[in-house]
């Protein structure tokens, strides 16, 4: 395949596989909520990921070495196994929200019982990566995840106030808001922020970049990719708040659900709108399933160092295969004993954000560390901006927890 | 090999590969011997979830004890080729009796279509 063909397919990925069902619904809602106040949110969330997940990437082109890896030699010991429990137990959560989310979707577009569907569903991810090779499972969800595009169009035909945007991208707290309303808003901001950089997206793209061969003449496509594609599906993260501000908010709806969420496309283009909301978000869920599982697999495995990788044979990464398949089981049981998948979201978009700053610093550490990386080490740029996103991350991560009581989980 | 290595930094937690570019675990810990007359030498690098719970706090230690029942695998230092990002060997995994769960699960997996 030609160099143009892969960057433009690495970037179109990239944009299709941004956002998964955390985030389509804390972005609706917080647009509902407070309108494009926390747009500002949205940008230093994507600042962040893009950021660390090229360092990670880097790391993975130069030196084959993956996140969990670098976590298990760099932070020591128990710090590492403790943040293996809880990214696994982060992993399994959004798994199990996105598998709850894949069966909403296919509800609506069949009408069939729901618990019918969760099964059906366990069934569709375990054999498409039984079967499917890593590029193509990459390919065709991240391709059709762009369908979630047609959210950006509709945003753009309701004509969005475009002064309410710009003043949105400049952190402000509401005014004469109550301490109450006050700890809403920076609940939303921790919540947006965990999940546009939920840390499966760094495991899995560390991890890829080593299922995909990727050798140090790649760290361009690296820097490209993660630049343009997150950039890019971020502009569809604007589009959701601005859904929830300027669609949502002023037919007082809350837009948690993902049928809800297709409403807003349904009344702008009709049933073409209604399908490609549908369609765009299953292969964004379903995407994220794979990812979650796969990750909980990729980071297990690095962390006792077990053979892995799609790459191989499903029977030469036995122990791997068997972890993958174990997580969808676990995640089916989850979501067949009838619990919400939005209440999961909240969960899991919550505890991500302190998994963040003990998956981040190693990955830091490693990718300034000229003995290890020699040329290709960061920059005094990247170091700087990586320790002040790291400090960000953490003043978020310690706010989580209390902000969560606090709010009753966002609670107005 | 190298004169100096920093067996904290660079050997202890790194992946351990085979002759065959396998992955067949970390360098969990690590045992020395007296030598006559001098200072101590790696003899033994020690692979299983035992070796490496034991250098956990309590808890944890007696949670990997309770799910784990494998005994270590000690690879001696003779059999190391290469000290880099990871630890290659110069022999198979299967010589040393590393990976045997995974071969258990390879059997298994063997009889599904695809695998």
């Amino acid at each position: 395949m030609g160099r143009f063909a892969e960057v433009f397919l690495g970037i179109l990925t990239a944009v299709g596989g941004f956002v998964e069902i955390g985030e389509l619904t804390f972005t609706l809602t917080a647009g509902s909520t407070f309108g494009y106040g926390l747009l500002w949110t949205t940008v230093l969330g994507t600042v962040g990921i893009i950021l660390y997940c090229e360092m990670a990437g880097r790391i993975a082109a130069v030196k084959h070495r993956p996140v969990f890896s670098l976590i298990r030699e760099r932070t020591g010991l128990t710090a590492a196994f403790v943040t293996l429990i809880a990214s696994t137990v982060v992993n399994v959560l959004t798994c199990a929200a996105e598998v709850g989310g894949v069966a909403l979707v296919w509800q609506l577009l069949s009408g069939w019982p729901y618990r019918l569907l969760v099964i059906g569903g366990f069934l569709f991810f375990v054999l498409v990566i039984w079967w499917m090779k890593f590029e193509w499972i990459e390919r065709v969800f991240g391709l059709g995840g762009l369908l979630m595009l047609v959210y950006v169009v509709t945003a753009l035909y309701d004509g969005p106030t475009w002064s309410d945007i710009a003043s949105g991208l400049v952190p402000r707290q509401p005014e004469n808001a109550s301490p109450h309303q006050l700890a809403v808003y920076w609940y939303y901001a921790v919540a947006i922020m965990s999940s546009i950089m939920l840390p499966y997206e760094t495991y899995f793209y560390a991890s890829g970049a080593i299922e995909d061969h990727w050798k140090p003449g790649d760290i361009g496509l690296n820097r490209v990719i993660v630049m343009v594609g997150f950039s890019l599906g971020a502009v569809l993260s604007v589009a959701l708040v601005s859904l929830g501000a300027e669609f949502f908010q002023p037919r007082h709806v809350e837009p948690q659900l993902p049928g809800t969420a297709a409403l807003s496309a349904a009344i702008a283009f009709g049933s073409v709108g209604l399908y490609a909301a549908l369609l765009g978000m299953f292969f964004a869920f379903a995407g994220a399933a794979i990812e979650t599982a796969l990750s909980s697999a990729y980071n297990i495995a690095q962390f006792l160092g077990w053979p892995w990788g799609k790459y191989r044979r499903p029977r030469e990464a036995g122990r791997f295969t068997l972890t993958w398949f174990v997580v969808f089981l676990v995640c089916a049981a989850i979501i067949l004993t009838g619990v919400d998948p939005v209440r999961i979201v909240e969960y899991s978009i919550v505890f991500s954000v302190i998994v963040l700053p003990f998956t981040y610093l190693p990955v830091l550490v490693v990718a300034a560390d000229r003995r290890i990386m020699g040329a290709h080490a960061n920059g005094i740029a990247m170091n700087v901006l990586g320790w002040a996103f790291l400090v960000v991350i953490t003043v978020a991560a310690l706010a989580a927890i209390p902000l969560f009581l606090l709010t009753h989980g966002g609670q107005g | 090999m190298r004169k100096s290595l920093d067996l904290g930094r660079e050997v202890l937690d790194h992946e351990i590969v085979d002759v065959d570019g396998v992955s067949c675990g970390m360098v969990d810990d690590l045992e020395f011997e007296d030598a006559p007359g001098g200072a101590p030498t790696v003899a033994n690098l020690i692979v299983g979830p035992i070796a490496w719970s034991a250098r956990t706090p309590a808890l944890a230690a007696w949670l990997v004890r309770r799910v784990v029942r494998t005994p270590v695998v000690r690879v001696p230092w003779s059999a190391v080729a290469h000290v880099g990002e990871t630890i290659q060997l110069r022999v198979t995994a299967q010589s040393l009796g590393l990976g045997k769960a995974d071969r258990r699960v390879e059997r298994w997996l063997s009889r599904i279509p695809g695998a």
